[in-house]
């Protein structure tokens, strides 16, 4: 059993097609990453598996059932807008949460402390939300989407405005939650934590789904075409437009797509024509920040 | 069910807990408490000091029969009233009325009685004080001259009395309102408590309603609210919301209630022990005075809220918030404006049309109740109405508030309002 199908659903508002004949399916135990460009209809689309929304069109079926009242309680949601009351305290805002998510006050209280000791934050318990920083805030709501051990767990955006050390916190409680049964969403737009993390995504623009599945597979099937090159010296051996279809400037890496059929080679020996020192010669799939940005520019074209 | 009961719990205590509602609580009735003992005193203040006056009669003989009236005496003994001077029939009325009038103005006196020669006449006497607004005073020294005017009046047709302050004794006037259930209802200060009900309606509408509104907008601008939208629907978070705020509002009344049964019912005993002689003000409520607006404020409550709910949804801060509500609110205020106009005719059509609207009826027939009650078919028509129209709107609101607490920037139309309703 999926934990997640989404066969066919379309939702409109007014004249404008949020999610069009979208069609997802989501491995339980999976780390999941739903991309897309803004405006794309991720939110639209967790909205409605969450049961914020309803589809116009189409079925879904959360841990194998329709979403309703009833399995908003298995379903742990970090939305990207995300808040809470400013003048409760730390301690009653996520008793009244969980609590919401179907836990008695009691075993709510208790998660709660538990959960607070566990990031750091069992000194702020009965602070205002007001006097904790903006990371704190952000540690709260995760508790206030995770502590109530659902099966399922929505994260929009859930590093941002996290520290590195907190960051990699949040993502070390995401994959233990994983191992221990949880299906995680994660909806993001920093690839490279996506390229860390996801088994499997799917890309949506304009509300169409315009590339899934498992990560590795898609990689799989772009090929090695890229070149990562680490080097000091001139950059002009880059200047092989026989060769090189784009080049992407890191800073202190370069990575060069390479032309169809073309030999990586003879990228390496015009740096030894030129007398360039190479630190660093990788043959690689394409980033998904790439496959991204070239899956939404075809939609563009 | 258990959802709805968590968020009536949540908004119930975080309001009650705060400092705003503890001193409106303990305020409002300190401060009526604070009304009632200064009107108590006010009312049955005694001049604490004896007044000097003289007395110009033009006509002659009549001061010592107006003082024989003016014998009261202070709480230490003294005579209330001491008489300077009493001048009779003076040679030139000019010369005395501005001898005594520069007196008054130098402090010597309080103030003089001048009477005229034409007093027997229906000429009028007059009382030249220091003080014009001491209403007490001139009250006192009226009623002596008028006295001391039918003492005379009946010697010259040969009676004479002894007694005449005991013939003179007045009787009070006491108003009672007859109703369709037979009952008279005593309606001493019917005014005051008319305008205490309506005013006490106006305000509880508006703060109540208020209140509702800006914890919708809170949760809107903290965004909490997409999180509580993904673990409650939004019609039980806006029903507990509703709630919870009625059950502060129902806190605070019951408060108002019980301070106003022991100040009514120990007031006046606490009142006469510190004013001995003191006489309460009688203040009887007829338990229609009580029941009628619990009713009508609930339904007009949830009217109200609905609707103030509703705008807090459609913005996304709290200063949006001042244009929006102003039709809202303009209903409430409007209902005051209106009362006067149940005052003058509560039975004319425009009166009876008035409290049959819904949005006017929570206060207006409250107060036409008051004036004077309406056939009962009329209330419970009125409050049918309300009723009526209350959950039609609580309905819309739910399907606004919906899609309205998801939705940031752009305010939207009337139409998009329209279009809100189908969405799904």
């Amino acid at each position: 059993m999926e934990a997640i199908a989404i066969e066919h659903v379309t939702k409109r508002f007014d004249a404008v097609v949020a999610v069009s004949d979208l069609s997802v399916r989501i491995e339980q135990g999976a780390v999941f990453g739903l991309l897309g460009p803004n405006g794309a209809g991720k939110t639209t689309s967790l909205r409605m598996i969450v049961h914020i929304l309803v589809p116009d069109e189409g079925a879904i079926r959360v841990l194998g059932q329709s979403p309703s009242d009833r399995t908003m309680n298995l379903v742990g949601y970090l939305p990207e807008e995300r808040g809470l009351y400013a003048r409760m305290k730390v301690r009653e805002v996520l008793v009244f949460l969980l609590a919401l998510k179907g836990l008695s006050e009691a075993e709510a209280s208790a998660r709660a402390h538990e959960w607070l000791e566990r990031l750091g934050l069992a000194a702020w318990s009965e602070k205002k939300i007001n006097d904790l920083s903006k990371g704190m805030q952000q540690k709260v709501q995760f508790i206030a989407a995770v502590a109530h051990r659902p099966p399922l767990l929505i994260l929009d955006e859930p590093f941002t405005g996290l520290d590195p050390v907190n960051a990699t916190m949040i993502k070390d409680i995401m994959l233990d939650l994983r191992e221990k049964g949880a299906t995680i969403i994660l909806s993001t737009h920093r690839m490279e934590q996506v390229e860390m993390m996801c088994d499997a995504i799917c890309l949506v623009n304009h509300g169409r789904s315009v590339l899934a599945g498992d990560l590795r597979a898609i990689k799989k099937s772009y090929g090695k075409n890229t070149v990562r090159i680490e080097y000091t010296g001139d950059d002009n051996f880059l200047h092989l437009p026989d060769l090189v279809e784009k080049l992407n400037h890191f800073g202190a890496m370069v990575e060069a797509k390479l032309r169809p059929g073309a030999d990586p080679q003879e990228i390496l020996k015009a740096a030894v024509a030129r007398g360039v020192r190479l630190t660093r010669f990788e043959l690689v799939e394409p980033p998904l920040h790439d496959i991204f940005i070239e899956k939404v520019s075809e939609a563009h074209a | 069910m258990r959802k709805i009961w968590l968020v009536v719990k949540r908004e119930y205590l975080t309001r009650v807990r705060t400092k705003g509602f503890i001193l409106s609580t303990v305020g409002l009735p300190l401060f009526s408490v604070g009304i009632f003992a200064f009107s108590l005193a006010l009312a049955t203040r005694k001049a604490d000091h004896s007044l000097k006056i003289s007395i110009l009669d033009n006509l002659g003989g009549l001061a010592p029969q107006i003082l024989q009236s003016l014998n009261e005496k202070l709480p230490d003994g003294q005579p209330r009233f001491q008489l300077v001077r009493a001048w009779d029939r003076p040679a030139s009325e000019k010369a005395a009325y501005e001898e005594l009038t520069e007196q008054v103005r130098d402090g010597q006196l309080d103030g003089f009685l001048e009477v005229p020669k034409g007093i027997m006449h229906g000429k009028a006497a007059t009382l030249h004080a220091r003080s014009a607004s001491d209403y007490q005073t001139a009250h006192t020294i009226g009623r002596a001259v008028n006295n001391a005017i039918i003492e005379r009046r009946l010697s010259e047709r040969g009676i004479h009395l002894d007694n005449l302050r005991e013939v003179m004794a007045g009787v009070e006037l006491s108003l009672v309102k007859v109703t369709k259930t037979g009952e008279s209802e005593e309606t001493d200060q019917s005014l005051l408590v008319q305008v205490s009900i309506v005013m006490i309606l106006y305000i509880t509408l508006l703060v109540y309603g208020v209140m509702t509104m800006r914890s919708v907008v809170e949760e809107k601008t903290t965004r909490v609210v997409e999180i509580l939208a993904s673990s409650i629907k939004p019609s039980h978070l806006l029903s507990g919301k509703i709630l919870g705020v009625a059950g502060v509002g129902l806190t605070q009344y019951l408060i108002w209630m019980c301070t106003a049964a022991v100040v009514s019912a120990y007031g006046a005993a606490a009142g006469s022990a510190f004013w001995p002689g003191a006489v309460a003000p009688k203040l009887h409520l007829p338990i229609s005075y009580l029941v009628y607006p619990a009713i009508f404020f609930l339904v007009g409550y949830f009217l109200y809220a609905s609707l103030y709910a509703t705008l807090g949804s459609i913005v996304s801060s709290e200063e949006e918030l001042q244009q929006v509500q102003l039709p809202v609110t303009l209903a409430i205020v409007a209902c005051m404006i209106l009362c006067p106009v149940i005052e003058r005719a509560p039975n004319s059509p425009l009166a009876v049309t008035l409290t049959m609207i819904p949005f006017f009826s929570p206060i207006l027939m409250v107060f036409r109740i008051t004036v004077q009650t309406p056939p009962f078919w009329e209330i419970a028509l009125s409050l049918g109405i309300c009723v009526a129209t209350t959950l039609g709107v609580i309905q819309v609101s739910a399907k606004i508030y919906r899609v309205g607490i998801l939705m940031y920037g752009k305010r939207p139309s009337l139409v998009e309002l329209l279009r809100w309703l189908r969405y799904t």
